[in-house]
């Protein structure tokens, strides 16, 4: 091949977007030194480097019912005797407490209802709670790369939630995922001073943000005191000056000896405390998203960091970082070495160097653009790996075929012969990709969590196949082919 | 056996022989599938009696029956291990070469399980432990037994969509299904369990699979020319890339048990086992059936003759 040759093939689009891609693909990867050790841009899942996962389990569920009295008097009539928390999620009800569905059958029956479906989980809502007060507990820890994943069903059920920490042992995980807060609420004096008032272990529930009064764009959160903490709270409000002059003497609250927000008493309740003792509270937070947003982080604060709803380990895992490196490492001999073999049985075929280093170039090309999109999409785990070199497997079976097509009976002829080849290869191509897309589809639907990188990497290495590489393979093969 | 495959293809272009000898043509169909017909039954039986056992067709592994799995790289021996854990359900040591070991324990409470963690750190800081509940391995077997559903009527769907005639299509979906029920089969003998990779290998082989099926199904029916001719070079073609996809299994399978990579080793394994059956299903199974519906339908009848009998009346278009 000549120079004019091989400019005007790297004129042809299909192989100029190849080449683009692979350098763009590089760029992301963005191999380099740093600190004299060797790293890139991409980003590993938890076999391959140092950290744990805790797959969480709901103590809850979700369950379908069907009654004649009215609603809120069937719920009531339910908690009365589950002693749960109850909540009306659309039109199914979450119960936070855990019973199977024989235990809840004469629980509904004596409500005056019946059960049309059980399933076990939460609403998604609660789901994100859950997930929002995790997030948040392991902010308050430091900078973590942490992943939080709900599993919800087709049917909007949340069974599991999925926590994914890098860079901390087992022991660790499981302490930030139990770690509660130390709440406190305290009230101003004079200048910088304040006085304690109680600790969280005095609040006995809270709700979730709520408008109060609804409808009013105006955000908060009620939460309930017990009988000893209600008492101390009418005591220090009284002996501190909040219910004689709230501006001055305002509530805060405290997180881990950090003020996270603080407010007056208002006027009606400022009285309300002179006379009684007051167990049910409302913390305001404003109007609007901000007011929303602050409600949200408040009532995780008030919670104290514990969940709303009851959790079990279902699953764990944990590597360390020398065998996260040492799988890594073994990755990538296995990867070269199967690209090599590879090469080795394609050269033992075709003889020809012109034919083989095209298409192992090819190839590795595609594991390239495979690895950089990856960068943005999904981490690398064992079982994606083991994709990634299943598609350099399937890869090179379709440029296999597209050779054996434009090869059938001899030399290339006309480029119209050719393309005529070209297009049957890619019929046969076409065909058995979309078998493995929709054979990887509900893999990469469903959520069988450590398959799931693995399948998005089998479907987005096909269609790169389909659409990038095959066709660059097939006009670069016929400019050597043609010579 | 005189006749090597690759000689149809004319000079001009280095084609060598892959060393195989087999002669797609010279077989009649009733010989071809006898063999598969078997070995189908074979795994079919192996099937059933894990079936009877586990209530799967292969014997969950700890991701779908719970239970703890640990890669430890130990100097350790077997018995020093077996003595470490006294008193925990160790039901499994699996040895690498490199000193690396693979232990597995039954399903346990929690806080049994809390404290064989700690036990495992105290030991063995540079482990990988990973530990799935008995419900929750539950709930994964039930998806990853609708995931392979799901694939195979999928796949099939593509491909009668593909071929739009019953014979051919029916032909490429049966060896697919033939190279997942012996592969499963083989699982079974040699003590492999169900695994989440253990699935993904499987659902990788029906993309493997169907490749070579569909090669040898589009070259034997939309194009001009001798069956026979056709049938030889679909399978010089074939054969190549189901070659290579067994270099690139065998390549993951020598890198990972040299490196006990567990996940990977299983995969690599399972995809070996599975490309070897799908030689087996494309160029016996699924040849057998196209070469009999080729001749059946116009051109003259060759030696022997496959008939199904539901399927004597089915013409099918072109």
């Amino acid at each position: 091949m000549n120079k004019d040759e091989i400019i005007t093939l790297l004129k042809d689009w299909r192989v100029a977007l190849l080449i683009i891609l692979v350098v763009a693909s590089i760029i992301a990867i963005n191999p380099h030194f740093e600190n004299g050790e060797f790293t890139t841009n991409l980003q590993y899942g938890l076999d391959l480097q140092k950290g744990a996962w805790l797959q969480l389990e709901f103590k809850s569920e979700v369950v379908g019912f069907q009654t004649d009295k009215p609603t809120d008097e069937f719920i009531a009539s339910l908690k009365n005797q589950t002693d749960a928390e109850i909540f009306l999620v659309g039109d199914k009800l979450e119960i936070r407490k855990l019973y199977t569905q024989a235990e809840l059958t004469p629980i509904f029956e004596k409500a005056g209802g019946k059960i049309t479906s059980y399933q076990q989980g939460v609403s998604k809502t609660t789901a994100d709670d859950v997930k929002r007060i995790l997030e948040s507990k392991i902010n308050s820890l430091g900078t973590r790369d942490a992943r939080i994943n709900t599993l919800t069903g087709l049917d909007g059920v949340t069974r599991y939630i999925r926590v994914e920490l890098a860079g901390v042992t087992m022991s660790e995980a499981q302490q930030v995922v139990g770690k509660q807060g130390k709440f406190e609420i305290r009230i101003a004096t004079t200048g910088n001073q304040s006085e304690h008032v109680i600790f969280g272990d005095s609040i006995t529930g809270v709700g979730n943000p709520t408008q109060e009064p609804p409808g009013s764009g105006k955000w908060g959160v009620s939460f309930t005191l017990n009988e000893d903490g209600a008492k101390a709270f009418q005591a220090a409000a009284i002996q501190y000056g909040a219910v004689s002059d709230p501006d001055n003497h305002q509530l805060q609250m405290l997180l881990d000896g950090k003020i996270i927000y603080s407010a007056p008493l208002s006027k009606e309740l400022a009285g309300n405390l002179q006379q009684e003792v007051v167990r049910q509270l409302v913390a305001s937070t404003g109007a609007g998203t901000t007011g929303q947003q602050a409600a949200q982080t408040l009532e995780i604060h008030l919670r104290n960091g514990a969940l709303p709803v009851d959790v079990t380990v279902a699953g764990s895992g944990s590597v360390s970082a020398t065998l996260g490196d040492h799988f890594k490492l073994m990755c990538l001999l296995a990867g070269i070495l199967a690209l090599i073999t590879v090469g080795i049985v394609v050269y033992y075929r075709y003889r020809e160097p012109a034919i083989v280093l095209p298409m192992v170039c090819i190839n590795a090309s595609e594991i390239i653009i495979l690895l950089g999109i990856s960068v943005f999409t999904i981490q690398l785990d064992l079982a994606t790996i083991a994709g990634l070199i299943a598609v350099l497997g399937t890869g090179i079976d379709q440029l296999i075929i597209i050779t054996d097509e434009i090869l059938h009976e001899g030399k290339v002829p006309s480029p119209n012969i050719y393309q005529k080849r070209l297009s049957r290869a890619l019929g046969i191509i076409v065909a058995s990709a979309a078998t493995v897309v929709i054979a990887m589809l509900p893999l990469a639907l469903m959520d069988l969590s450590s398959l799931r990188g693995f399948a998005i990497i089998t479907i987005l290495g096909v269609l790169i196949g389909v659409t990038i590489t095959r066709p660059a393979y097939g006009r670069i093969i016929m400019a050597i082919l043609s010579k | 056996m005189t006749n090597a495959t690759g000689t149809i293809y004319s000079p001009g272009c280095n084609y060598y022989d892959m060393g195989f000898t087999y002669d797609v043509n010279r077989y009649t169909p009733k010989q071809m599938v006898i063999i598969p017909l078997i070995l189908l039954v074979l795994a079919l039986i192996s099937i059933g009696i894990t079936m009877a056992q586990t209530g799967l067709p292969v014997k969950p592994g700890i991701d779908f029956s719970g239970g703890t799995a640990v890669t430890v790289f130990t100097t350790d021996s077997s018995e020093q291990i077996s003595a470490y854990f006294a008193g925990y359900p160790l039901v499994g040591i699996e040895e690498g070469i490199n000193n690396g070991k693979y232990l597995t324990f039954s399903n346990m409470p929690d806080a049994q399980f809390r404290a064989l963690s700690d036990l495992i750190m105290a030991r063995y800081p540079d482990a990988k432990v990973d530990q799935i509940g008995e419900a929750f391995g539950k709930t994964l077997q039930s998806q990853a037994v609708l995931a392979l559903i799901f694939s195979f009527i999928g796949m099939a769907i593509v491909v009668f969509i593909t071929f739009r005639t019953f014979v051919p299509s029916a032909a490429v979906v049966l060896s697919a299904l033939a190279d997942i029920l012996m592969t499963a089969g083989a699982m079974n003998v040699l003590g492999i369990p169900l695994t989440l990779p253990t699935t993904a290998a499987l659902l990788m082989l029906i993309g493997y699979s169907v490749d070579s099926d569909i090669l040898l199904t589009m070259r034997t029916l939309k194009r001009q020319g001798k069956l026979d001719e056709k049938l030889a070079g679909a399978f010089h073609t074939g054969i190549i890339m189901t070659t290579t996809a067994i270099a690139a299994a065998a390549a993951m399978w020598v890198v990972s048990w040299f490196g006990q990579v567990q996940v990977i080793n299983l995969i690599a394994t399972v995809l070996l086992i599975g490309l070897a059956f799908d030689i087996l299903n494309t160029w016996l199974t699924n040849a057998g059936i196209i070469k009999w519906y080729v001749t059946k339908k116009g051109g003259p009848m060759l030696t022997g003759g496959f008939t199904p009998k539901q399927e004597t009346k089915k013409k099918g278009g072109k």
